[in-house]
């Protein structure tokens, strides 16, 4: 953090700068991959790896010049939620691409990354301003907050994951043998990861939910209503998904297709969300400080 | 120099110039190599010599004293081991000089081969070279050409594609088994039938590390015998469909007038173990499993044809590049050529 200060002084930038140079390395990275792909070279992992690396250090930046200008976590806005959404999803690639091999996976990170990272700065009415200290400095609401970014992360992957599991099970079904076909992990592995980490979000997106209803019960007029419904109904979409699947009732392809969708109705839910939260917030901004206080 | 250098030639039949029938005759025995070696060996005019006999080739390599020395071979060669010399004179071919340079090169890189970039002459090629070593029937030269073809070899399949993408119909299961389960050693294959190709496949798949194989078949002793061979058990074939969801992969060639498997019958078995995908490998003529199986969900449906369309686009694959590697290639026997022609090797040996 004192590095990223110091960085920060000797090279002045702005935050949505920052923000605007990592996504540019993810688009690189996504372009990198594209490209050997068509060439039909051996893809350039390392290469990928390291402007991803880049990409997320300077995302990473872009948040703490974020954080230290509002002197809390810049989760206040659908922009910053996507940027952490997007900076989590880059974090869990670093952790689950060694550990369980999946090759391309980065290529699939890198352009998930460019079009969630690159998408919330072209729209500038993502970045709305909020009031300060929204979180009230309250820890359960923080670390709730920090767990449910994370699970949406794990979401991220567990879709690319997903969406990679039917190209290459399409390829195999219509007997495609060249091209990504050949170079993607087989089914099974892709099938299996998904289950693993589909659960992971769950039981990570739980303990959100539990923080969260600490903070909650002691100030139930502060979540709003809408949110806290989308929440639940976010939570309990992946939840029946994570139950069906250790039933062995919603397995490979249905599987894959309800990850894919149910991150799709997440992402989709969060500018509304935010937009009520902001609406309420700055409704009770008085009450709240005298609770705060 | 440059006369001496006139003297290197090969005489050789391969699968361009005659068909199986002519390549059966022509063929040489382990003892009928070493001892037509010897042979050459002991004309005056023959300082070194190599023969690399395979089912799609034999050729006989040479250093000699004299460029006129075609027809001496020819003869010797038919003589000895009873080929009719005028079949052989149609359906063979005589090179000399930086031709049997390239020729070599591109023999050892696969680029000659019937299978274009097969790794399997290479072998054969080391194998031939040790015993003309063994021998003393080789010296400088041939030892230089052979061990430089090598390395050529080496050069030309890394830098091209000519051995990129499986064509034989074993190895191309093996493929698509890796892209459904990834690691195949913990698969459990069922052999159905003992036709050929499907043995070959399931020795393909043991070749790659699989090593819980069953056999099934009308006749068990023949089940029985195939799974020795292929260590692994036998299982009698009005049992096979109720044993069929402890498997991964199936191997179907039996010589059934109709299907075996239909799509019921496969829905039963993925009912009981969704989670795990089912390859199903279908060389049988007329077809054992009804195509219809192919719907069924985490079901892998191929047929004969659908293997030989693989490995034939993957050969055509290696086609295109062929010309790319006999460029790298040439580069590397003109390279060879100058550096026998500086060193005076053929005058020294």
């Amino acid at each position: 953090m004192h590095i990223l200060l110091i960085a920060w002084e000797a090279f002045p930038i702005s935050d949505r700068g920052a923000i605007g140079i990592g996504a540019s390395f993810y688009l690189v990275a996504f372009l990198v991959g594209m490209l050997t792909l068509r060439e039909k070279k051996p893809a350039i992992n390392s290469l990928i790896f390291v402007l991803l690396g880049a990409g997320f250090l300077m995302q990473f930046f872009g948040l703490n010049i974020r954080g230290a200008q509002i002197k809390a976590c810049p989760l206040g806005n659908t922009f910053e939620i996507t940027q952490f959404i997007t900076w989590s999803l880059v974090m869990l690639f670093f952790i689950i691409g060694p550990v369980f091999r999946v090759r391309l996976l980065g290529f699939f990170t890198a352009g998930l990354a460019a079009l969630l990272s690159g998408g919330s700065l072209i729209f500038p009415g993502l970045d709305s301003p909020y009031p300060p200290g929204l979180f009230g400095g309250n820890p359960w609401i923080e670390l709730h907050a920090a767990l449910a970014i994370f699970s949406y992360g794990v979401f991220a992957i567990v879709a690319l994951v997903s969406a990679m599991f039917l190209i290459q099970q399409h390829g195999l079904k219509t007997k495609q043998f060249k091209g990504v076909y050949q170079i993607l992990p087989s089914v099974q592995q892709l099938d299996t990861i998904a289950q693993r980490l589909n659960i992971t979000g769950v039981v990570m997106l739980s303990l959100a939910l539990i923080f969260g209803a600490v903070f909650w019960v002691g100030n139930p007029e502060l979540v709003p209503f809408f949110k806290l419904t989308v929440t639940c109904l976010v939570w309990a979409g992946y939840l029946t998904v994570a139950f069906l699947r250790i039933q062995k009732k919603l397995v490979t392809r249905r599987h894959a297709i309800a990850a894919i969708i149910l991150f799709l109705l997440a992402l989709a839910s969060l500018w509304p969300v935010q937009s009520a939260r902001n609406s309420d917030a700055t409704a009770i901004r008085p009450s709240s400080h005298s609770l705060a206080q | 120099m440059s006369e001496a250098l006139q003297s290197l030639f090969v005489l050789g039949s391969t699968h361009h110039e005659a068909p199986i029938e002519l390549r059966e005759q022509f063929a040489l025995n382990d003892q009928d190599v070493v001892n037509f070696q010897k042979t050459l060996l002991q004309l005056p005019s023959i300082k070194e010599c190599l023969i690399v006999n395979t089912c799609n080739r034999l050729e006989v390599y040479g250093l000699a004293d004299s460029p006129e020395i075609e027809d001496l071979i020819r003869a010797q060669l038919c003589d000895q081991n009873g080929i009719d010399r005028s079949l052989f004179d149609t359906h063979s071919f005589w090179r000399t000089n930086l031709d049997v340079l390239q020729h070599a090169l591109e023999v050892s890189s696969g680029l000659d081969s019937q299978m274009v970039g097969e790794t399997e002459i290479l072998r054969q090629m080391k194998g031939a070279y040790a015993l003309a070593k063994e021998n003393k029937c080789t010296g400088t030269v041939l030892n230089r050409l052979f061990e430089k073809s090598f390395q050529a070899s080496k050069s030309a399949r890394t830098q091209t594609g000519i051995t990129r993408g499986q064509v034989s119909i074993g190895n191309v299961a093996v493929d698509l088994a890796s892209r459904i389960f990834g690691k195949i050693k913990r698969s459990r294959v069922l052999l159905l039938g003992s036709g050929e190709v499907g043995e070959k496949t399931a020795q393909a798949l043991k070749s790659r590390g699989v090593d819980d194989i069953t056999v099934s078949s009308r006749t068990f002793e023949n089940a029985h015998a195939l799974a020795h061979e292929l260590g692994g058990a036998a299982l009698e074939f009005d049992n096979f469909q109720a044993q069929l969801p402890h498997f991964d992969i199936v191997i179907s060639s039996t010589a059934a007038p109709g299907s075996i498997l239909n799509v019921e019958a496969v829905r039963a078995i993925m009912n009981q173990r969704p989670e795990r995908p089912l390859f199903l490998i279908d060389l049988a003529l007329p077809r054992d499993v009804d195509p219809a199986v192919d719907q069924v969900e985490n079901v892998y449906l191929y047929n004969l044809d659908d293997l030989s369309k693989i490995a034939n686009e993957n050969l055509e694959q290696r086609r295109q590049q062929i010309e790319e590697a006999r460029k790298i290639l040439k580069s590397h026997a003109w390279t060879l050529w100058l550096q026998l022609r500086r060193r005076t090797l053929l005058g020294d040996s």
